[in-house]
């Protein structure tokens, strides 16, 4: 394609976001925008099998049988939706062996926030009333998206994720009703994980250069700080309602707009769990890479199993 | 294992839709593994799955293209080759940009010679000009699950209520009963 062309397929790849469109496998669309794509939709997939590791280590200490039930479901769902994910990608030329081997290998990020660790059984259910809530937000937001095969994945996984995110709202109100160690114990999970939770929906948009051309074509269609404030404006009143404190002494509702305001986030904390020096890192790669390599047998067996179909069928 | 995209039916009588993909070495191991991981909630009646390689796709924008391009270059898979044997081929249509969870619906089968040619026939159909996408499948190169199979893979999901939202009430207000200090 000579650059008039180019020019061209952009102009009418714009216009018809702006009317929108949804993109399909197989239509124009600029390497930026399949690049950007395929990163976000590997990191989100990577994010939802990294995702299992917090919670899946409370399973056999669930305290009742129907919350073992609701526990294993929703892990299971999470590996559902890394599936769902690594599909997207591969419409776009990714391989999932690839995506994979950069994940192990370090080369690709998922999100931060399953680099903290639970460290009570309270801890799963703010998992799921904030970081699933945080994680609903934006997976809205990006239902929207102009990539259909990547929209679609959203739409399923919201439809589903809901639950998880009710759950944890349900185990949460109980104990912050409970007993006073109850009590204390959901007000140290939310400690734990109220800042993690404004952190995981990214910098702030001065600090994301990348934005504008992300919105312009559709790939997101809410800046991070929207999301985050959306996040902030649904959860502060239903963490008072239930009783507990938010660990912000600066949070207060802007009187004008009606929106609450938090405090200055510790972006150095952020970048650091980034960068890969997070509590748990190192454990979660680790996990992934001992799975990956306790599964290889399981791959060779499918491997040579399907080699002597073909052989057998050579043969016929 | 190489890629199967997988098409589900919620109901009897609805028609079957593209709902992503799995990887898997054969028909049977991708069916297994489409009903874990599209089948982990309620509404399913059929699965069917189709190797990616034998899915001929084409998009509006990419048929356009090709309209242009006849003019100096005729593609030889959209010419029925003559005389040869007709095969049955299902067609699946994209037909709208609202928000959805699924791809392309299944809307019949043609008898045709090629893929492409299962496509001409189906683009002469008066509510082709709506359509946004198209996928092709020989008939043969599609799998589908086991009536019998239906009750313990689909049926299960149904009594699973702790996965249904609805389970769970609308949250705190701020009368949510305490216990006193």
């Amino acid at each position: 394609m000579d650059r008039t062309e180019d020019d061209a397929a952009l102009a009418e790849f714009e216009a018809r976001i702006a009317a929108g469109e949804k993109i399909e496998p197989g239509d124009w669309m600029p390497d930026a925008y399949r690049h950007q794509l395929i990163r976000m939709i590997g990191q989100h997939a990577h994010s939802e099998i990294v995702g299992m590791l917090p919670e899946g280590a409370w399973i056999g200490s669930a305290p009742s049988l129907r919350r073992k039930l609701i526990l294993v479901a929703k892990v299971q769902d999470e590996a559902g939706h890394g599936q769902y994910l690594y599909h997207a990608a591969e419409t776009l030329g990714a391989s999932r062996e690839e995506m994979t081997e950069a994940l192990l290998a370090g080369r690709a990020k998922y999100s931060s926030v399953f680099n903290y660790p639970t460290l009570t059984w309270a801890d799963v259910g703010m998992i799921g009333w904030l970081v699933d809530g945080a994680a609903i937000r934006n997976q809205l937001m990006l239902a929207q998206c102009s990539y259909g095969p990547y929209s679609r994945a959203m739409v399923r996984i919201c439809s589903e994720e809901t639950f998880h995110h009710k759950q944890g709202r349900e185990m949460i109100v109980l104990y912050a009703s409970g007993t006073p160690s109850q009590r204390q114990m959901a007000q140290d999970a939310l400690d734990r994980w109220w800042w993690p939770s404004l952190m995981m929906l990214g910098p702030h948009d001065a600090d994301s250069p990348n934005t504008p051309q992300l919105v312009r074509w559709g790939i997101k269609t809410k800046t991070n700080d929207e999301v985050r404030r959306e996040f902030v404006n649904e959860h502060v009143p239903e963490l008072q309602a239930a009783g507990l404190t938010i660990p912000d002494p600066a949070m207060e509702r802007d009187e004008v707009t009606g929106d609450w305001r938090h405090g200055p986030i510790d972006w150095d904390e952020f970048w650091s769990v980034v960068k890969g020096n997070g509590p748990c890192n190192a454990e979660r790669i680790a996990a992934r890479t001992k799975a990956h390599e306790e599964g290889r047998w399981v791959r060779d067996a499918l491997a040579a199993f399907e080699a002597g179909r073909s052989a057998a069928g050579a043969r016929a | 294992m190489s890629r199967w995209e997988v098409f589900k039916q919620d109901a009897p009588g609805k028609p079957h839709q593209a709902v992503g993909s799995v990887h898997a070495t054969d028909a049977r191991h991708a069916l297994i593994n489409a009903a874990h991981v599209f089948v982990r909630r309620p509404a399913a009646a059929s699965l069917w799955v189709a190797h990616a390689s034998a899915i001929f796709s084409r998009t509006r924008q990419e048929l356009a293209a090709q309209e242009l391009s006849t003019v100096d270059r005729v593609d030889p898979a959209a010419t029925a080759a003559p005389g040869a044997p007709l095969e049955p081929y299902e067609v699946f249509r994209k037909s709208s940009n609202r928000r959805s969870m699924t791809f392309a619906d299944h809307v019949g089968t043609v008898e045709a010679s090629s893929a492409a040619h299962a496509l001409e026939l189906a683009l002469a159909e008066p509510t082709a000009d709506t359509a946004l996408a198209w996928w092709i499948v020989p008939t043969a190169a599609i799998a589908a699950s086991d009536p019998a199979d239906a009750p313990a893979w689909f049926e299960p999901a149904r009594d699973k209520l702790y996965k249904q939202q609805s389970q769970y009430g609308s949250g705190p207000t701020p009368t949510v009963r305490r216990a006193d200090p």
